[in-house]
Protein backbone atom coordinates (compact mmCIF):
# COMPACT_ATOMS: atom_id res chain seq x y z
CA UNK A 1 0.00 0.00 0.00
CA UNK A 2 1.64 3.11 -1.28
CA UNK A 3 1.71 5.80 1.97
CA UNK A 4 2.80 9.80 1.63
CA UNK A 5 5.53 10.85 3.36
CA UNK A 6 3.16 12.41 6.00
CA UNK A 7 1.44 9.09 6.46
CA UNK A 8 4.29 7.31 6.80
CA UNK A 9 5.52 9.61 9.60
CA UNK A 10 2.22 8.85 11.44
CA UNK A 11 2.66 5.36 10.70
CA UNK A 12 6.22 5.23 12.51
CA UNK A 13 4.72 7.24 15.63
CA UNK A 14 6.09 10.52 14.93
CA UNK A 15 2.30 12.28 15.39
CA UNK A 16 1.52 10.91 18.50
CA UNK A 17 0.31 7.35 19.95
CA UNK A 18 -3.50 7.94 19.14
CA UNK A 19 -2.65 8.85 15.45
CA UNK A 20 0.10 5.90 14.91
CA UNK A 21 -2.40 3.80 16.76
CA UNK A 22 -5.35 4.88 14.28
CA UNK A 23 -2.96 4.82 10.81
CA UNK A 24 -1.94 1.58 11.99
CA UNK A 25 -5.96 -0.12 11.67
CA UNK A 26 -6.47 2.12 8.18
CA UNK A 27 -3.12 0.53 7.05
CA UNK A 28 -3.91 -2.93 7.97
CA UNK A 29 -7.59 -2.69 6.63
CA UNK A 30 -6.62 -1.19 3.32
CA UNK A 31 -3.71 -4.03 2.74
CA UNK A 32 -6.62 -6.73 3.89
CA UNK A 33 -8.28 -5.14 1.33
CA UNK A 34 -6.05 -4.83 -1.10
CA UNK A 35 -6.37 -1.29 -1.41
CA UNK A 36 -3.56 0.73 -3.01
CA UNK A 37 -3.63 4.08 -0.97
CA UNK A 38 -5.48 5.98 1.49
CA UNK A 39 -8.29 8.42 0.26
CA UNK A 40 -9.31 11.98 1.93
CA UNK A 41 -12.81 11.98 3.53
CA UNK A 42 -14.94 14.73 4.18
CA UNK A 43 -17.25 13.18 7.14
CA UNK A 44 -16.52 10.35 9.45
CA UNK A 45 -19.54 9.31 11.39
CA UNK A 46 -19.27 6.65 14.26
CA UNK A 47 -21.51 3.81 15.14
CA UNK A 48 -20.88 2.40 18.75
CA UNK A 49 -22.12 4.86 21.03
CA UNK A 50 -24.87 3.02 23.73
CA UNK A 51 -23.55 2.31 26.42
CA UNK A 52 -26.13 -0.87 26.25
CA UNK A 53 -24.45 -2.73 23.20
CA UNK A 54 -20.77 -1.40 24.04
CA UNK A 55 -20.09 -2.23 27.73
CA UNK A 56 -17.60 -1.07 29.36
CA UNK A 57 -14.63 -2.34 27.17
CA UNK A 58 -14.73 0.17 24.60
CA UNK A 59 -14.90 3.46 26.97
CA UNK A 60 -11.27 2.59 28.60
CA UNK A 61 -10.17 2.50 24.82
CA UNK A 62 -11.69 5.66 24.15
CA UNK A 63 -10.26 7.20 26.81
CA UNK A 64 -6.90 6.59 26.59
CA UNK A 65 -6.86 8.02 22.55
CA UNK A 66 -8.31 11.45 24.38
CA UNK A 67 -5.86 11.29 27.17
CA UNK A 68 -3.38 10.96 24.08
CA UNK A 69 -4.39 13.94 22.18
CA UNK A 70 -6.75 12.23 19.97
CA UNK A 71 -8.79 14.92 17.97
CA UNK A 72 -10.76 14.35 14.37
CA UNK A 73 -9.62 15.65 12.05
CA UNK A 74 -13.04 16.14 9.77
CA UNK A 75 -16.57 16.83 10.49
CA UNK A 76 -17.20 13.43 12.91
CA UNK A 77 -20.78 12.76 14.08
CA UNK A 78 -22.10 10.40 16.26
CA UNK A 79 -24.98 7.37 16.02
CA UNK A 80 -27.46 7.45 18.59
CA UNK A 81 -26.61 6.63 22.47
CA UNK A 82 -28.59 4.39 24.59
CA UNK A 83 -31.27 7.19 27.08
CA UNK A 84 -31.87 10.92 26.92
CA UNK A 85 -31.45 12.78 29.87
CA UNK A 86 -34.71 13.73 29.70
CA UNK A 87 -37.31 11.03 29.85
CA UNK A 88 -35.46 7.70 29.54
CA UNK A 89 -32.66 8.78 31.86
CA UNK A 90 -35.25 9.87 35.02
CA UNK A 91 -36.30 6.09 34.62
CA UNK A 92 -33.45 4.44 34.76
CA UNK A 93 -30.60 3.71 37.60
CA UNK A 94 -27.62 6.82 37.64
CA UNK A 95 -25.19 3.92 37.36
CA UNK A 96 -26.32 3.47 33.55
CA UNK A 97 -26.76 7.39 33.16
CA UNK A 98 -22.98 7.86 34.53
CA UNK A 99 -21.63 5.27 32.02
CA UNK A 100 -23.03 6.44 28.75
CA UNK A 101 -22.05 9.55 29.56
CA UNK A 102 -18.54 8.67 30.04
CA UNK A 103 -18.29 7.05 26.18
CA UNK A 104 -20.01 10.75 25.13
CA UNK A 105 -17.50 12.32 27.42
CA UNK A 106 -14.60 10.88 25.33
CA UNK A 107 -15.70 11.28 22.34
CA UNK A 108 -16.19 14.76 23.29
CA UNK A 109 -12.88 15.46 24.26
CA UNK A 110 -11.76 13.93 20.68
CA UNK A 111 -13.76 16.80 19.08
CA UNK A 112 -16.72 14.56 17.71
CA UNK A 113 -20.10 16.63 17.06
CA UNK A 114 -22.90 15.57 19.77
CA UNK A 115 -25.31 14.97 16.96
CA UNK A 116 -26.35 11.37 18.34
CA UNK A 117 -28.17 10.33 15.33
CA UNK A 118 -28.65 7.44 12.92
CA UNK A 119 -29.83 10.06 9.81
CA UNK A 120 -26.20 12.79 9.96
CA UNK A 121 -27.56 13.47 6.44
CA UNK A 122 -30.22 15.64 7.84
CA UNK A 123 -28.11 17.74 10.04
CA UNK A 124 -25.40 18.60 6.79
CA UNK A 125 -25.77 16.83 3.50
CA UNK A 126 -22.76 15.39 1.91
CA UNK A 127 -22.02 16.33 -1.21
CA UNK A 128 -22.55 13.83 -3.97
CA UNK A 129 -19.40 12.23 -5.14
CA UNK A 130 -17.60 12.85 -1.60
CA UNK A 131 -15.67 10.39 -0.12
CA UNK A 132 -16.88 9.44 3.27
CA UNK A 133 -16.22 6.87 6.22
CA UNK A 134 -20.00 6.17 7.92
CA UNK A 135 -20.51 3.33 9.79
CA UNK A 136 -24.18 3.25 10.42
CA UNK A 137 -25.45 0.67 7.84
CA UNK A 138 -28.62 2.64 7.01
CA UNK A 139 -26.82 5.65 6.47
CA UNK A 140 -24.25 3.95 4.55
CA UNK A 141 -26.62 2.93 1.78
CA UNK A 142 -28.65 5.78 2.01
CA UNK A 143 -25.61 8.20 1.39
CA UNK A 144 -24.26 6.06 -1.44
CA UNK A 145 -27.55 4.93 -3.08
CA UNK A 146 -29.55 8.26 -2.78
CA UNK A 147 -26.88 11.47 -2.02
CA UNK A 148 -24.23 9.87 -4.53
CA UNK A 149 -21.27 9.90 -1.92
CA UNK A 150 -18.86 7.40 -1.64
CA UNK A 151 -18.19 5.16 1.72
CA UNK A 152 -18.04 1.42 3.11
CA UNK A 153 -19.93 0.03 5.46
CA UNK A 154 -17.45 1.13 8.29
CA UNK A 155 -16.84 -0.43 11.89
CA UNK A 156 -17.42 1.72 14.58
CA UNK A 157 -13.15 1.06 15.10
CA UNK A 158 -12.62 2.06 11.70
CA UNK A 159 -14.99 5.00 11.06
CA UNK A 160 -13.33 6.33 14.63
CA UNK A 161 -9.53 5.59 12.82
CA UNK A 162 -10.90 7.79 9.94
CA UNK A 163 -12.34 10.18 11.68
CA UNK A 164 -8.73 11.32 13.50
CA UNK A 165 -6.73 11.05 10.54
CA UNK A 166 -9.23 12.46 7.97
CA UNK A 167 -8.50 8.94 5.33
CA UNK A 168 -10.01 5.96 4.78
CA UNK A 169 -8.43 3.29 2.58
CA UNK A 170 -9.59 2.93 -1.20
CA UNK A 171 -11.39 0.06 -1.35
CA UNK A 172 -14.77 -1.35 -2.19
CA UNK A 173 -17.59 1.04 -2.68
CA UNK A 174 -14.78 3.51 -3.17
CA UNK A 175 -14.12 2.26 -6.41
CA UNK A 176 -16.63 3.08 -9.48
CA UNK A 177 -16.04 -0.35 -11.04
CA UNK A 178 -17.45 -2.05 -7.72
CA UNK A 179 -20.55 0.93 -7.23
CA UNK A 180 -22.15 -1.09 -10.41
CA UNK A 181 -25.57 -3.20 -10.30
CA UNK A 182 -25.55 -6.85 -10.21
CA UNK A 183 -28.93 -7.64 -10.33
CA UNK A 184 -32.49 -6.27 -11.77
CA UNK A 185 -35.19 -5.80 -10.05
CA UNK A 186 -38.81 -5.09 -10.94
CA UNK A 187 -40.95 -4.39 -8.31
CA UNK A 188 -44.14 -5.36 -10.51
CA UNK A 189 -46.94 -3.60 -7.58
CA UNK A 190 -46.95 -0.28 -6.20
CA UNK A 191 -45.86 0.15 -3.03
CA UNK A 192 -47.84 1.91 -0.67
CA UNK A 193 -46.13 3.36 1.98
CA UNK A 194 -42.65 3.76 3.69
CA UNK A 195 -43.46 0.77 5.87
CA UNK A 196 -43.74 -1.14 2.15
CA UNK A 197 -40.60 0.13 1.26
CA UNK A 198 -38.89 -1.11 4.42
CA UNK A 199 -40.49 -4.80 3.20
CA UNK A 200 -39.01 -4.68 0.20
CA UNK A 201 -35.17 -3.94 1.50
CA UNK A 202 -35.59 -6.95 4.23
CA UNK A 203 -37.05 -9.01 1.01
CA UNK A 204 -34.26 -8.09 -1.59
CA UNK A 205 -31.35 -8.12 1.88
CA UNK A 206 -32.10 -11.52 2.02
CA UNK A 207 -31.98 -12.48 -1.51
CA UNK A 208 -29.15 -10.80 -2.79
CA UNK A 209 -27.09 -10.97 0.10
CA UNK A 210 -24.20 -8.29 -1.32
CA UNK A 211 -24.74 -7.99 -4.98
CA UNK A 212 -25.82 -4.28 -5.83
CA UNK A 213 -29.85 -4.16 -7.04
CA UNK A 214 -30.98 -1.62 -9.87
CA UNK A 215 -34.71 -1.23 -8.42
CA UNK A 216 -37.14 -0.46 -11.41
CA UNK A 217 -40.71 0.08 -10.77
CA UNK A 218 -40.38 1.69 -7.17
CA UNK A 219 -42.98 4.70 -8.41
CA UNK A 220 -42.93 7.18 -5.26
CA UNK A 221 -39.36 7.76 -4.20
CA UNK A 222 -39.52 10.21 -1.59
CA UNK A 223 -36.74 10.69 0.52
CA UNK A 224 -38.56 8.79 3.78
CA UNK A 225 -39.26 5.80 1.56
CA UNK A 226 -35.75 5.71 0.34
CA UNK A 227 -34.70 5.75 3.89
CA UNK A 228 -36.87 2.77 4.96
CA UNK A 229 -35.10 0.86 2.41
CA UNK A 230 -32.15 1.72 2.71
CA UNK A 231 -32.22 0.48 6.72
CA UNK A 232 -34.06 -2.85 5.77
CA UNK A 233 -31.82 -3.79 2.92
CA UNK A 234 -28.71 -3.18 5.45
CA UNK A 235 -30.56 -5.29 7.71
CA UNK A 236 -30.60 -8.30 6.20
CA UNK A 237 -28.12 -7.73 3.42
CA UNK A 238 -24.76 -6.81 3.16
CA UNK A 239 -25.78 -4.85 0.19
CA UNK A 240 -23.74 -1.33 0.14
CA UNK A 241 -25.75 0.15 -2.09
CA UNK A 242 -28.95 0.68 -4.60
CA UNK A 243 -30.07 1.87 -8.02
CA UNK A 244 -32.99 3.78 -8.84
CA UNK A 245 -32.84 6.14 -11.32
CA UNK A 246 -33.39 5.41 -14.64
CA UNK A 247 -29.95 6.89 -16.01
CA UNK A 248 -27.85 5.45 -13.62
CA UNK A 249 -29.06 1.75 -14.95
CA UNK A 250 -27.56 1.85 -18.87
CA UNK A 251 -26.29 -1.71 -18.95
CA UNK A 252 -29.04 -4.07 -17.40
CA UNK A 253 -28.68 -6.90 -20.24
CA UNK A 254 -26.72 -9.10 -18.46
CA UNK A 255 -27.70 -8.60 -15.48
CA UNK A 256 -29.99 -11.37 -13.01
CA UNK A 257 -33.00 -10.63 -13.06
CA UNK A 258 -35.31 -10.57 -9.65
CA UNK A 259 -39.09 -9.58 -10.27
CA UNK A 260 -40.76 -9.13 -6.89
CA UNK A 261 -44.38 -9.07 -6.54
CA UNK A 262 -47.65 -7.94 -4.81
CA UNK A 263 -47.48 -11.30 -2.23
CA UNK A 264 -43.15 -11.24 -1.93
CA UNK A 265 -44.30 -8.01 -0.18
CA UNK A 266 -47.18 -9.02 1.56
CA UNK A 267 -45.69 -12.24 3.35
CA UNK A 268 -42.39 -9.81 4.22
CA UNK A 269 -44.84 -7.51 5.95
CA UNK A 270 -46.68 -10.61 7.96
CA UNK A 271 -43.08 -12.29 8.60
CA UNK A 272 -42.08 -9.52 10.06
CA UNK A 273 -44.58 -9.47 12.79
CA UNK A 274 -43.78 -12.08 15.58
CA UNK A 275 -47.28 -11.57 17.38
CA UNK A 276 -50.28 -9.68 16.80
CA UNK A 277 -50.51 -7.28 19.48
CA UNK A 278 -53.78 -4.88 19.66
CA UNK A 279 -52.22 -3.16 23.01
CA UNK A 280 -48.26 -2.63 22.37
CA UNK A 281 -46.69 -1.42 25.46
CA UNK A 282 -44.96 0.81 23.53
CA UNK A 283 -45.63 2.38 20.10
CA UNK A 284 -42.72 3.58 18.29
CA UNK A 285 -41.88 5.70 15.12
CA UNK A 286 -38.20 7.25 13.93
CA UNK A 287 -36.05 4.29 12.96
CA UNK A 288 -34.29 5.22 11.56
CA UNK A 289 -34.18 8.85 13.13
CA UNK A 290 -37.43 11.00 12.01
CA UNK A 291 -37.16 13.96 9.37
CA UNK A 292 -38.90 17.35 9.73
CA UNK A 293 -41.44 16.43 7.35
CA UNK A 294 -42.58 13.04 9.63
CA UNK A 295 -42.80 14.59 12.60
CA UNK A 296 -45.03 17.46 11.16
CA UNK A 297 -46.87 14.28 9.50
CA UNK A 298 -47.29 12.41 13.29
CA UNK A 299 -48.66 16.48 15.13
CA UNK A 300 -51.19 16.22 12.20
CA UNK A 301 -52.56 13.08 12.27
CA UNK A 302 -52.63 13.21 15.72
CA UNK A 303 -54.31 16.47 16.27
CA UNK A 304 -55.75 16.66 19.49
CA UNK A 305 -56.28 12.78 20.31
CA UNK A 306 -54.55 11.94 23.48
CA UNK A 307 -52.24 8.98 23.81
CA UNK A 308 -53.94 5.85 25.91
CA UNK A 309 -52.80 5.86 29.28
CA UNK A 310 -51.41 2.02 29.15
CA UNK A 311 -49.45 2.94 26.23
CA UNK A 312 -46.36 4.50 25.78
CA UNK A 313 -45.72 6.78 22.32
CA UNK A 314 -42.10 7.54 21.43
CA UNK A 315 -41.18 9.73 18.30
CA UNK A 316 -37.74 9.49 17.95
CA UNK A 317 -34.96 12.14 16.07
CA UNK A 318 -32.15 13.65 16.58
CA UNK A 319 -31.60 17.25 18.72
CA UNK A 320 -31.30 18.83 15.61
CA UNK A 321 -34.62 18.37 14.24
CA UNK A 322 -36.21 18.10 17.38
CA UNK A 323 -35.36 21.79 18.09
CA UNK A 324 -36.70 22.79 14.53
CA UNK A 325 -40.10 20.92 14.51
CA UNK A 326 -40.80 22.99 18.21
CA UNK A 327 -44.46 23.68 17.75
CA UNK A 328 -45.05 19.89 16.58
CA UNK A 329 -43.15 18.81 19.32
CA UNK A 330 -45.27 20.19 21.70
CA UNK A 331 -48.08 19.55 20.13
CA UNK A 332 -47.04 15.89 20.38
CA UNK A 333 -45.60 15.73 24.00
CA UNK A 334 -48.91 17.96 24.99
CA UNK A 335 -51.45 14.52 24.26
CA UNK A 336 -48.71 12.47 25.88
CA UNK A 337 -46.49 11.21 23.46
CA UNK A 338 -42.71 11.42 23.72
CA UNK A 339 -40.30 12.84 21.11
CA UNK A 340 -36.94 11.59 22.53
CA UNK A 341 -33.96 12.91 21.08
CA UNK A 342 -30.60 11.37 20.48
CA UNK A 343 -31.96 8.19 21.21
CA UNK A 344 -32.50 4.80 19.11
CA UNK A 345 -34.82 2.42 20.37
CA UNK A 346 -33.02 -0.75 19.72
CA UNK A 347 -30.25 0.60 21.36
CA UNK A 348 -31.80 1.68 24.90
CA UNK A 349 -32.79 -0.31 27.25
CA UNK A 350 -36.70 -1.55 26.98
CA UNK A 351 -36.35 -4.56 28.83
CA UNK A 352 -35.57 -2.52 32.11
CA UNK A 353 -39.36 -0.49 31.16
CA UNK A 354 -41.36 -3.68 31.27
CA UNK A 355 -41.53 -3.40 27.48
CA UNK A 356 -42.65 -6.31 26.10
CA UNK A 357 -44.12 -5.48 22.91
CA UNK A 358 -43.54 -3.37 20.18
CA UNK A 359 -45.17 -1.50 17.43
CA UNK A 360 -43.51 0.11 14.82
CA UNK A 361 -43.51 1.19 10.92
CA UNK A 362 -40.24 0.53 11.01
CA UNK A 363 -38.66 -2.72 9.25
CA UNK A 364 -35.24 -2.67 10.48
CA UNK A 365 -37.28 -1.92 13.89
CA UNK A 366 -39.08 -5.08 13.32
CA UNK A 367 -36.04 -7.16 12.38
CA UNK A 368 -33.88 -6.37 15.48
CA UNK A 369 -36.29 -5.46 18.07
CA UNK A 370 -36.76 -9.56 19.18
CA UNK A 371 -33.38 -10.10 19.38
CA UNK A 372 -32.09 -6.81 20.37
CA UNK A 373 -35.30 -5.60 22.77
CA UNK A 374 -36.19 -8.71 24.06
CA UNK A 375 -39.47 -8.26 22.51
CA UNK A 376 -42.62 -9.22 20.24
CA UNK A 377 -43.14 -7.12 17.06
CA UNK A 378 -46.44 -5.77 15.14
CA UNK A 379 -45.06 -4.32 12.03
CA UNK A 380 -47.68 -1.81 10.94
CA UNK A 381 -47.99 1.15 8.88
CA UNK A 382 -47.92 4.67 10.30
CA UNK A 383 -51.39 5.87 10.38
CA UNK A 384 -52.34 2.17 11.93
CA UNK A 385 -49.34 2.46 14.66
CA UNK A 386 -50.91 6.05 15.64
CA UNK A 387 -54.70 4.29 15.59
CA UNK A 388 -53.18 2.18 18.03
CA UNK A 389 -51.39 4.71 20.10
CA UNK A 390 -54.22 7.01 20.41
CA UNK A 391 -58.06 6.98 22.29
CA UNK A 392 -60.78 8.00 20.47
CA UNK B 1 10.50 -35.51 16.35
CA UNK B 2 11.30 -32.06 13.54
CA UNK B 3 9.50 -29.43 14.00
CA UNK B 4 6.87 -29.05 11.85
CA UNK B 5 6.71 -25.13 9.65
CA UNK B 6 3.41 -23.38 8.93
CA UNK B 7 3.51 -20.50 6.68
CA UNK B 8 1.36 -17.46 6.74
CA UNK B 9 0.55 -13.54 6.85
CA UNK B 10 1.55 -11.31 9.70
CA UNK B 11 -1.18 -9.08 10.27
CA UNK B 12 0.46 -7.40 13.31
CA UNK B 13 3.89 -7.49 14.23
CA UNK B 14 5.36 -10.21 17.47
CA UNK B 15 7.41 -13.17 18.73
CA UNK B 16 6.20 -15.48 21.30
CA UNK B 17 5.58 -19.40 22.57
CA UNK B 18 2.86 -20.85 24.11
CA UNK B 19 0.32 -23.71 24.32
CA UNK B 20 -2.69 -23.43 21.80
CA UNK B 21 -6.33 -23.76 22.13
CA UNK B 22 -7.86 -24.44 19.05
CA UNK B 23 -11.09 -24.31 17.65
CA UNK B 24 -12.88 -25.06 14.38
CA UNK B 25 -15.55 -22.48 14.98
CA UNK B 26 -15.66 -18.37 14.28
CA UNK B 27 -15.03 -16.46 17.34
CA UNK B 28 -17.64 -13.45 18.12
CA UNK B 29 -15.47 -11.70 20.77
CA UNK B 30 -18.30 -9.24 21.66
CA UNK B 31 -20.88 -11.69 23.71
CA UNK B 32 -18.83 -14.38 22.94
CA UNK B 33 -15.64 -13.62 25.39
CA UNK B 34 -16.33 -12.59 28.50
CA UNK B 35 -14.65 -9.27 28.96
CA UNK B 36 -13.88 -9.91 33.00
CA UNK B 37 -12.56 -13.41 33.04
CA UNK B 38 -10.97 -14.25 29.75
CA UNK B 39 -13.52 -16.88 28.70
CA UNK B 40 -15.33 -18.40 26.56
CA UNK B 41 -18.66 -17.73 27.22
CA UNK B 42 -20.78 -18.52 24.14
CA UNK B 43 -22.98 -21.43 24.35
CA UNK B 44 -23.00 -24.68 21.80
CA UNK B 45 -19.13 -23.46 21.36
CA UNK B 46 -16.56 -25.99 21.04
CA UNK B 47 -14.43 -23.59 23.34
CA UNK B 48 -17.24 -22.83 25.83
CA UNK B 49 -15.73 -22.69 29.21
CA UNK B 50 -11.88 -22.15 28.21
CA UNK B 51 -10.13 -19.41 29.07
CA UNK B 52 -8.18 -17.50 26.14
CA UNK B 53 -5.42 -15.94 28.53
CA UNK B 54 -1.39 -16.60 27.72
CA UNK B 55 -2.76 -18.88 24.65
CA UNK B 56 -2.17 -19.00 21.20
CA UNK B 57 -5.67 -18.57 19.81
CA UNK B 58 -6.05 -20.42 17.05
CA UNK B 59 -9.71 -20.07 15.24
CA UNK B 60 -10.81 -19.85 11.30
CA UNK B 61 -12.40 -16.18 11.60
CA UNK B 62 -14.34 -13.33 13.65
CA UNK B 63 -17.96 -12.72 13.16
CA UNK B 64 -20.52 -10.33 14.67
CA UNK B 65 -20.16 -6.98 15.74
CA UNK B 66 -17.39 -4.26 14.89
CA UNK B 67 -17.65 -4.03 19.29
CA UNK B 68 -15.57 -7.19 19.57
CA UNK B 69 -12.63 -5.28 18.71
CA UNK B 70 -12.41 -3.24 21.96
CA UNK B 71 -13.18 -6.44 23.69
CA UNK B 72 -9.79 -7.41 22.94
CA UNK B 73 -8.55 -4.41 24.15
CA UNK B 74 -10.38 -4.58 27.32
CA UNK B 75 -8.84 -8.14 27.91
CA UNK B 76 -5.30 -7.28 26.98
CA UNK B 77 -5.74 -4.20 29.83
CA UNK B 78 -6.60 -6.84 32.31
CA UNK B 79 -3.44 -9.49 31.60
CA UNK B 80 -6.41 -11.62 30.02
CA UNK B 81 -5.57 -11.17 26.50
CA UNK B 82 -4.42 -14.34 24.51
CA UNK B 83 -0.68 -14.27 23.55
CA UNK B 84 -0.98 -14.63 20.08
CA UNK B 85 -3.90 -14.93 17.69
CA UNK B 86 -3.88 -17.37 14.16
CA UNK B 87 -6.60 -17.24 11.62
CA UNK B 88 -7.44 -19.06 8.59
CA UNK B 89 -9.13 -16.18 7.42
CA UNK B 90 -8.44 -12.51 8.95
CA UNK B 91 -11.55 -10.26 9.31
CA UNK B 92 -11.65 -6.60 10.32
CA UNK B 93 -13.35 -6.81 13.88
CA UNK B 94 -10.33 -9.68 14.64
CA UNK B 95 -7.46 -7.56 12.38
CA UNK B 96 -8.80 -4.28 14.54
CA UNK B 97 -8.85 -5.71 17.86
CA UNK B 98 -5.57 -7.12 17.77
CA UNK B 99 -4.07 -3.77 16.63
CA UNK B 100 -5.30 -2.07 19.21
CA UNK B 101 -4.54 -4.71 22.16
CA UNK B 102 -1.20 -4.89 20.17
CA UNK B 103 -1.76 -9.03 20.26
CA UNK B 104 0.89 -10.38 17.55
CA UNK B 105 -1.29 -11.88 14.62
CA UNK B 106 -1.24 -13.96 11.49
CA UNK B 107 -3.95 -15.19 8.99
CA UNK B 108 -3.77 -17.55 5.67
CA UNK B 109 -1.97 -20.86 8.05
CA UNK B 110 -3.72 -23.90 8.04
CA UNK B 111 -5.19 -24.16 11.47
CA UNK B 112 -6.02 -27.75 11.14
CA UNK B 113 -2.23 -28.59 11.58
CA UNK B 114 -2.31 -27.69 15.18
CA UNK B 115 -4.16 -28.95 18.08
CA UNK B 116 -4.94 -27.24 21.64
CA UNK B 117 -2.31 -28.04 24.01
CA UNK B 118 0.32 -28.21 21.72
CA UNK B 119 2.99 -25.71 22.24
CA UNK B 120 3.86 -23.51 19.33
CA UNK B 121 5.68 -20.51 18.24
CA UNK B 122 4.52 -17.43 16.17
CA UNK B 123 7.49 -15.89 14.68
CA UNK B 124 6.38 -12.44 13.32
CA UNK B 125 9.87 -11.54 11.34
CA UNK B 126 10.12 -15.23 9.49
CA UNK B 127 5.94 -14.65 8.91
CA UNK B 128 5.78 -18.84 9.92
CA UNK B 129 4.12 -20.70 13.06
CA UNK B 130 6.29 -23.33 14.42
CA UNK B 131 4.95 -26.59 16.33
CA UNK B 132 7.59 -26.83 18.83
CA UNK B 133 6.11 -29.49 20.51
CA UNK B 134 2.36 -31.77 19.84
CA UNK B 135 0.25 -31.26 23.07
CA UNK B 136 -0.33 -35.04 25.62
CA UNK B 137 -3.13 -36.96 24.95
Amino acid sequence: MYLTKEEERIYDGERGWTNQMCMRILVRLGELFNAAKLVRISSAHVSGVSYKTLGDAPAEFLEALANAGGNVKVRATLNPQSLDTEYLGRKLEQSLREKQSNILKQFERMGFTESLTCTPYYLKKPKSDSHLAWAESSAVVYANSVIGAWTNREGGPSALAAAIIGKTPDYGIHKPENRQPKALVTVDTALKNPTEFGALGIYLGRLLRDGIPAIQGLGDTSENCLKQLSAALASTGMVNMFHFKRKSQAKTERLEKVCVEARDIKNTVESLSTREVSKPDLVFIGCPHCSLGEIKKIALLMKDKKVKKETEFWVCTSHYIKEKAGEYVVQIEKNGGHVLAGVCTIVSWTEKLGIRTIMTNSAKTAYYAPTMNKAEVTFRPLKECLTTALRG
Amino acid sequence: MPNRTLKGRVVVEGHCKARALVSAKPISFLGGVDPATGKIIEKDHDLCGESVKGKILCFPHGHGSTVGSYVLYSLSKRRLAPKAIINQTADPVVVVGAIIANIPMMDQVDISEIKTGDLIEVDGREGVVRIVAKGEG
